[in-house]
């Protein structure tokens, strides 16, 4: 009879990602305050936010997957902040929704004395929070590390379409990438447009992960700007009308191109991490990410070939920023804004970029810098597999709104999913 | 359900049959594991690795696996000495008292089963942060009563087979109630009971959601370390190493308790 309870114990456990969809749902069926309700940070000198800082512990929630990330903020931003005064404490989860589900959580409960200080946070799950009120407000303003970044920066201003409005602090920005092997493709595609025509002269060379994977979604989003001829014809604030007159376009190419896709299209990757896999065992020729850093690394310990390219694409990719929140029920919200100033520091910054610690492109505009810490910038190394940020971003467009995200996504499950 | 009764009356072939398809069945998944844990690089199609080595658990230990393992440890054994002794005060209740009645009993101790615990989690998410208990006291209280089912299961099932008549003759021989209950009826069920403290152990030593979301990521157990490990590329050998050492210690104990259960 034990192996009978035992087996049942075994069943009943749901894989993570439905869990982690259905904790969003049930948070934040359970939210109470609107945005309005957004705690604001008083005006006050930083000498003081400083002091109040003291023997503070700043508990940072970020995705624990990049080992260099994970190696980054452990040797070089904790023992920085350490100087300061504060001990920086990382909480490693396997999805930013893990860290918004307990910050929703300490809301609904209406704790000021909640376990997250700060989050590595961008686009939904910064939109969820905004909605429910939780996250703590106008304190990004009054940084002052925040001079050295350019004041008309679109990607800095909105994040996914939502005005950052104070709440939260620019980290680094990111630029969506796809990545070949020069090896295997020689003749690659120089447009989004293209590269689904690529797709379907070589069938089963390519394939993307099933939205509503954070890539995957993103991928339908650029094909969108693709089959609508450019991003700037599609509004980034979602409409109804603006959805009904340009989806069909894109979910017909897609459908259509669905038999010619890995496995005849008849299954997809369930996230990057699986496409990344598919790309390693040399099972695709593409692979796609919004984080082109990790390249370097995976080139480098030979997951994957050493012939790995970049996709120069002509219409350009999309591109966004992430940014450190401070939830409204953080205690310890004053070293968590000394740790996302410290964080914005030409010296931090750069070591950041730098492709042998973590490779994350800088929200500095290098330009407002003095002459030696703009040198930093102008000393690193360069990646022997990803070009510089100005290259990756030329034609670089905006992340539409994220009010976007959930229509395409279910569009596409329903249309593209299963059509061939 | 094969009981294993059932089990025994087959032909020598037929569970030798059985017992390899099962070993196939369990451990080949591990096998990619169990080789990744030792690999330094392994790219398709290569049917081993190029390069072994301990990487792997150099990675994991840098990423903090053994304090991790100790967490675990500890979780899984407080939420054990809290959800054994329910268990088994609510077994025998089910038991001795119900045990004509088996549907029933089955429909109660199952019911909180069919919920999924992330949803029974959730709702008492809230109320934890609200009472304001230190966090991984409220994680040990939450996980307990999701292994509650499980040991208060397995110790009624125990009592059933154990006649109630057996306290009542020890009584009858002169010992006092707690006498009766610690000397004559608790040794008669200690198989059951290994078993409930051992379900419950496991529910303490694998759960991921409430760990982390409850304990307000101040308890970093391993299956938190090993989900957002795996959450990313390019970490095989160290979600490997992880994934090892967090699989030895549940099977080496199963192991154990059943060796002590099948001891006479």
């Amino acid at each position: 009879m034990t192996s009978r309870a035992r087996s049942i114990r075994a069943t009943s456990r749901p894989a993570l990602p439905a869990l982690a969809v259905t904790l969003a749902l049930v948070a934040s069926a359970c939210s109470g305050p609107s945005p309005d309700e957004s705690p604001r940070a008083a005006d006050r000198p930083w000498d003081e936010v400083v002091a109040e800082a003291q023997g503070q512990t700043v508990d940072l929630w970020m995705f624990g997957g990049d080992e260099a990330g994970n190696a980054y903020v452990d040797d070089v931003l904790t023992p920085a902040a350490a100087e300061l005064g504060v001990t920086l404490r990382r909480v490693p989860v396997a999805d930013t929704k893990d860290a918004m589900n307990r910050v929703l959580s300490e809301n609904a409960a209406g704790s000021t004395d909640g376990a997250v200080d700060l989050v590595w946070v961008n686009g939904d799950n910064f939109a969820t929070g905004q909605e429910a009120g939780a996250w703590w407000c106008d304190w990004a303003d009054d940084l002052p590390n925040l001079q050295y970044v350019a004041d008309d920066d679109p990607l800095v201003a909105e994040d996914f379409g939502v005005p950052v409005d104070g709440c939260e602090a620019p980290w680094h920005k990111a630029q969506f990438t796809f990545a070949y092997d020069a090896a295997r493709v020689t003749d690659p595609p120089t447009t989004v447009a293209g590269l689904l025509d690529w797709a379907e002269q070589n069938p089963g060379r390519f394939t993307y992960p099933a939205p509503p994977d954070f890539t995957g979604s993103v991928f339908v989003r650029q094909a969108l700007y693709a089959l609508s001829g450019g991003a700037d014809e599609v509004p980034t604030s979602y409409s109804d009308e603006a959805f009904d007159d340009l989806t069909p376009a894109l979910l017909d190419r897609l459908s259509e191109l669905a038999p010619s896709l890995w496995r005849g299209g008849t299954t997809y990757p369930r996230d990057q991490q699986a496409l990344d896999q598919l790309f390693a065992d040399g099972q695709v020729d593409f692979t796609m990410t919004y984080g082109p850093a990790t390249l370097t690394d995976l080139v480098a310990d030979g997951t994957f070939p050493s012939t790995t390219t970049v996709l120069s694409v002509e219409d350009g990719t999309v591109g966004n920023a992430s940014f450190l929140g401070i939830p409204a029920s953080s205690p310890d919200q004053a070293g968590a804004a000394v740790v996302a100033n410290l964080a914005l520091s030409p010296e931090q910054q750069a070591a950041k970029a730098d492709p042998a610690v973590w490779g994350q492109f800088t929200v500095l505009d290098v330009g407002l810098l003095d002459a030696a810490d703009a040198a930093r910038f102008a000393n690193l190394p360069d990646s022997p597999v990803v070009p510089p940020y100005e290259e990756l971003s030329r034609n670089a467009q905006p992340e539409l709104a994220s009010s976007w995200v959930n229509p395409l996504d279910e569009a596409w499950r329903r249309e593209v999913l299963g059509s061939p | 359900m094969r009981t294993p009764s059932t089990f025994k009356t087959l032909p020598v072939v037929g569970r030798a049959t059985i017992a390899v398809v099962v070993a196939v069945w369990l451990l080949l998944p591990l096998l990619p594991v169990l080789v990744w844990a030792t690999a330094d690089r392994w790219s398709f199609p290569d049917v081993l690795p190029s390069a072994w080595g301990v990487q792997g658990w150099r990675g994991a230990a840098d990423a903090g696996l053994l304090s991790a393992l100790a967490r675990s440890l500890g979780l899984g054994l407080a939420v054990a000495a809290v959800a054994t002794p329910l268990g088994v005060m609510l077994g025998r209740v089910l038991g001795w008292r119900l045990g004509r009645h088996p549907r029933v009993l089955v429909t109660v101790l199952l019911v909180p089963l069919v919920l999924p615990p992330f949803a029974v989690s959730m709702g008492l998410d809230v109320l934890m942060i609200r009472l304001g208990l230190p966090e991984p006291v409220s994680v040990v209280l939450l996980l307990a009563t999701l292994a509650l089912p499980y040991t208060a299961y397995t110790s009624a099932v125990g009592f059933s087979r154990t006649s109630p008549d057996l306290a009542a003759q020890a009584r009858a021989l002169g010992a006092t109630a707690r006498q009766a209950r610690a000397r004559v009826v608790l040794p008669a069920i200690r198989g059951p009971i290994v078993v409930a403290a051992l379900l419950a152990f496991l529910v303490g030593w694998s759960d991921y959601v409430v760990t982390l979301l409850v304990g307000g990521g101040q308890l970093i157990t391993a299956p938190v370390l090993l989900g957002s490990a795996a959450a990313g590329s390019g970490n095989d050998a160290i979600v490997a190493a992880m994934a090892v050492a967090t699989l030895v210690p549940p099977v080496l104990l199963v192991t154990l308790a059943s060796r002590a259960r099948m001891a006479p």
